[in-house]
């Protein structure tokens, strides 16, 4: 199509373009930012591009990232050519439905393509797992693990199930435009079928090929939806890791990670355009001379395809052998590396990564170190097959409706002699009655966390959750039973009530506040940026975390309000089926001696269950930034026994309960 | 060569009664299960309580698809009245954006939009905060926001593939209306517009399947207040109230009126296979 080229017509490109690249801009930016920051500018630095090559997780999930798109590229591209031919081939009667059978991946909501593509793996490892039991009972030659889980593997297969229909795609219109008896006529002259789809049909579809192994690499890469359902814990995209970060704080690492990216791809592109440029100059000069009458400049793409695509094809190509060189080389090195591990999943903020460290040059142990954000996504990574763990740290109420599903292993405390350093306090709480399960992470109490200069007053009430004059300024903790909790505890009942009438009471409670626009967001560990940037007024979330905030804002104040709030307990324990018990307990262990404890006190600034910690703490304040602890943060961290008598520990709750606490809070979120 | 080739259909026959049919069978016994296994129809009954969640779902990818055609058509149509050249780079500069995480697009955007973002700094600088008598617009944590993210994330797909039927048309066809007397706009209404329907079609679906289902674009710029289909079926299976029996029928329910929604645009132009052939 060619016509008249108008103003008006480019400077809405030029307008939309401005939008598609502000924020990218503004990312690239801010990955030079000195603070880490994504809104205020502090200076200019590299760090982040140092720190980038030096962050494992970050620079693993892209390597997955890469990894996996290759391979799911290569695989798909060659698979989907023939399907393609093979379909081709098929009377018509046979190939329509197939086709739209194919489609369907194309069409259907990434999610449904996901979460279906869970369930599958889900029921094929419960399968597999009955299968291996019985086939270890009957003899004893061949172990066959019984536990599988999400991974790599499974990546693969979903990115690999999805691809294939676009390399279809475009590979099937070029099929169609083939002239058939080309390939009799090879098969005729003494070719056999593979000659003949070499040196015919190949040439042929090259275009075809080349643009659906390009889009199938573009969805790949920029896949998260699927990823995220069929890759488990242990491995992660990039994608996947900066879901994770979004929900605190994305380190500008990643900004830096996606300008290098931005960066290799607009070189790849400018150099295939000069290159292609170069092309067609030298096309039309050789057209002009073998027939001067018919030189025309080249005006539309359709003009010179073949000259064009040809290039494009053989650089691909070299570009595509070259990242699956790379990718497979670091393959097989990370097979060959392979060293005991622990997987541990936690919260978020909520260990001094240099412990991590600490104990991997100790023991030679490798962490894979992950994060949920509350016990009840914990529990549905669990449930879901997603989190292939060993440790978790789990709060009280959860730890015992795990015991109760019997989903944890007992502790073998002689692995851990630094249980004996736990205050009593601590040992045979509720959750655990016996103390076979658990050793305490951190303790601390739910509060009400604002900003001064936003609020008239200081705040000593839940009611200050539920105000209709602090509109829009609220942030309501995100999950059921703390949001639950604080009405229960407003509204003066116990936070473990069965009562059904009471729990309704409590949910309308914050549904009124939610349709009076009370609530800005539902958060968790967005907290941190929300709260620090000075975005809202008012928040429920956690005494230690108030500390780690304060750090970069200082108008922030903390409150356990005059009604009562919970006291909790986050305790390690190890599940059931932990693939690395040893290592768990080392870990363990590790967490619970003096020296992380008090390591990770000052970090997280959670109260810590280790006696010998808790006491040496002021000094180690001290000895650490030369000042005294001032007695007001301390009981913060340790919440001082006053205040601990108005609090309330959450315990199990039975089953319709559960099932009513989860019915109820969707319906807040609905 | 059709009777020889054929059987290399026979692999991705099964491969596809593998990964794709059975996930989708599978989703749809949970929907139709209960936790120990039974029949039951109680995910379907408790559907009734989500009726604002599929309206809005519906709503707000309704109102994006319909930005996205309104901005995307156009600019596809300016584009593919340029020069090859031009139109190359172009087409690079869409697709460009792409090859940054959308995520961290979308991330860029809260930056933007928080009430002391980029946005409000602005505003506050240029004095227009206070000419209102306010502190800041709330920008994030909206239905806008939600919207702005999907039109921002889902452009490229309404325009890629409007353009790649427009830059095929036939010019000859235009002349001949217009020596037949057609003025631009009945050119473009009779001629230029119906047969590019094919690819408004796609572009459509491209952009409002993904929408109807996002969970990260509304949880980033809506905060958790705006839930959406996504969001509900993901809280079913990885997030805070586990229940796959629930997420299953939620699923099944949504693909459903999104293939009828489909089927029946589709049934009015065809040309589906356009959707992703650049």
């Amino acid at each position: 199509m060619k016509g008249k080229r108008n103003g008006a017509g480019r400077l809405l490109m030029a307008l939309v373009f401005l939008f598609l690249y502000a924020p990218i801009f503004l990312l690239i930016i801010f990955s030079f930012n000195a603070g880490n920051s994504s809104a205020v500018w502090q200076g200019f630095s590299l760090d982040w591009y140092v720190k980038l090559f030096q962050d494992r997780l970050v620079m693993e999930s892209v390597y997955t990232t890469l990894l996996v798109s290759i391979l799911a590229t290569a695989i798909s591209t060659v698979a989907g050519v023939f399907a393609a031919i093979g379909l081709f081939g098929l009377k018509r009667r046979w190939r329509s439905p197939l086709m739209s059978v194919s489609n369907i991946p194309t069409v259907n909501a990434d999610i449904v393509t996901g979460v279906s593509l869970c369930l599958l793996f889900a029921a094929v490892f419960q399968g597999w797992g009955a299968f291996a039991r019985w086939f270890n009972s009957i003899q004893s030659a061949v172990a066959l693990p019984t536990r599988l889980t999400l991974g790599f593997t499974t990546l693969l297969l979903a990115h690999i199930a999805f691809d294939i229909p676009y390399v279809i795609l475009n590979v099937s219109p070029r099929l169609r435009q083939m002239d058939k008896n080309l390939i009799d006529a090879a098969q005729d002259l003494g070719c056999t079928w593979f000659q003949a789809f070499w040196r015919v049909i190949l040439p042929e579809i090259k275009p075809g090929v080349v643009s659906g192994a390009l889009i199938a690499f573009t969805m790949s890469v920029d896949d998260f939806v699927i990823s995220y359902f069929t890759a488990g814990s242990a491995t992660s995209t990039l994608s996947m890791t900066i879901y994770g970060m979004t929900k605190k704080r994305v380190s500008p690492e990643i900004n830096a990670v996606s300008t290098l990216l931005f960066g290799v791809v607009l070189v790849l592109l400018i150099l295939s355009n000069v290159l292609e440029l170069r092309q067609e100059k030298l096309a039309q000069r050789k057209s002009a001379l073998q027939n001067p009458a018919e030189y025309r400049p080249v005006r539309s793409h359709s003009a010179a395809p073949k000259v064009t695509k040809a290039p494009w094809f053989r650089r691909a190509v070299a570009v595509v052998s070259v990242f699956a060189l790379v990718g497979s080389v670091w393959a097989l090195a990370s097979v060959a590396g392979s060293q005991p591990v622990v997987n541990v999943c936690s919260w978020g903020e909520y260990i001094d990564t240099d412990l991590i460290t600490q104990f991997e040059e100790e023991t030679g142990i490798r962490v894979n170190y992950q994060t949920a954000e509350s016990n009840e996504v914990l529990y549905s990574l669990l449930k879901s097959g997603g989190g292939d763990y060993d440790v978790i740290v789990p709060s009280d109420y959860m730890i015992s409706q795990l015991i109760e599903e019997d989903m944890l292993a007992p502790l073998d405390y002689s692995k851990i002699p630094n249980f004996s350093l736990i205050d009593d306090q601590f040992k045979n709480l509720p959750y655990d009655p016996d103390n076979r399960y658990t050793v305490p992470y951190a303790w601390g109490t739910l509060g009400i966390i604002y900003n001064t200069t936003m609020v008239d007053g200081p705040i000593d009430s839940w009611s200050a959750m539920f105000d209709p004059a602090n509109a829009g300024q609220v942030l309501l903790i995100n999950n059921s039973r703390d949001a639950l909790g604080i009405a229960l505890m407003y509204l003066g009942y116990s936070v473990n009530t069965t009562d059904g009438g009471e729990l309704q009471e409590a949910y309308q409670l914050l549904a009124d506040a939610a349709a009076q626009g009370v609530y800005q967001g539902k958060v968790m560990d967005e907290v941190y940026q929300t709260m620090e940037g000075g975005n809202a007024a008012i928040a429920t979330y956690y005494a230690g975390d108030y500390l780690t905030m304060l750090e970069n804002n200082e108008d922030l104040a903390f409150v356990v309000p005059k009604e009562g709030s919970n006291w909790f307990v986050d305790a390690m324990c190890m599940l059931k089926n932990a693939r690395h018990p040893e290592e768990a307990h080392a870990w363990i262990n590790f967490m619970a001696s003096t020296d992380s404890c008090l390591a990770n006190l000052d970090y997280i600034w959670y109260g810590t269950a280790n006696r010998e910690a808790i006491e040496a703490y002021p000094a180690y304040y001290e000895e650490l930034y030369g000042e005294e602890l001032d007695q007001e943060t301390f009981d913060i961290i340790q919440t001082p026994p006053e205040v601990l008598e108005r609090c309330e520990m959450y315990l199990v709750l039975p089953k319709e309960t559960r099932d009513l606490y989860k019915k109820l809070w969707i319906s807040l979120g609905v | 060569m059709r009777n020889k080739s054929s059987r290399f259909a026979i692999p991705y026959v099964i491969w596809m009664a593998l990964l794709v049919v059975a996930p989708i069978v599978l989703m749809v016994v949970y929907a139709f299960t209960s936790e120990s296994g039974s029949f039951t129809l109680d995910s379907f009954a408790s559907m009734g309580d989500y009726l604002s969640v599929f309206t809005r779902s519906f709503e707000l990818a309704l109102i994006a698809t319909l930005i996205c055609l309104l901005i995307g058509y156009p600019v596809a149509y300016a584009m593919a009245k340029e020069g090859p050249r031009f139109q190359r780079l172009s087409m690079a500069l869409i697709m460009l954006p792409m090859w940054i995480n959308f995520l961290l697009r979308t991330y860029a955007w809260m930056s933007i939009l928080e009430n002391n973002g980029l946005l409000n700094q602005f505003f506050r600088a240029i004095g227009l905060l206070r000419l209102l008598g306010v502190d800041h617009l709330s920008l994030i944590r909206t239905q806008g926001a939600v919207v702005l993210g999907m039109v921002y994330n889902y452009l490229p797909f309404m325009i890629l593939p409007i353009y790649s039927v427009l830059v095929k048309l036939d010019g000859s066809l235009m002349e001949a209306a217009r020596d037949l007397g057609a003025n631009s706009l009945a050119v473009f209404r009779k001629v230029v517009f119906p047969l590019s329907l094919p690819g408004v079609l796609s572009g459509v679906t491209m952009v409002f399947v993904p929408s109807v289902s996002t969970f990260a674009i509304s949880r980033l710029l809506g905060g958790g207040t705006q839930m959406m289909l996504g969001d509900l079926i993901e809280q079913q299976f990885l997030g805070g109230s586990y229940d796959p029996h629930l997420g299953a029928a939620i699923s099944m329910v949504m693909m459903v009126i999104v293939v009828v929604c489909m089927a029946l645009m589709t049934h009015f132009g065809e040309g589906e296979e356009q959707a992703v052939v650049l």
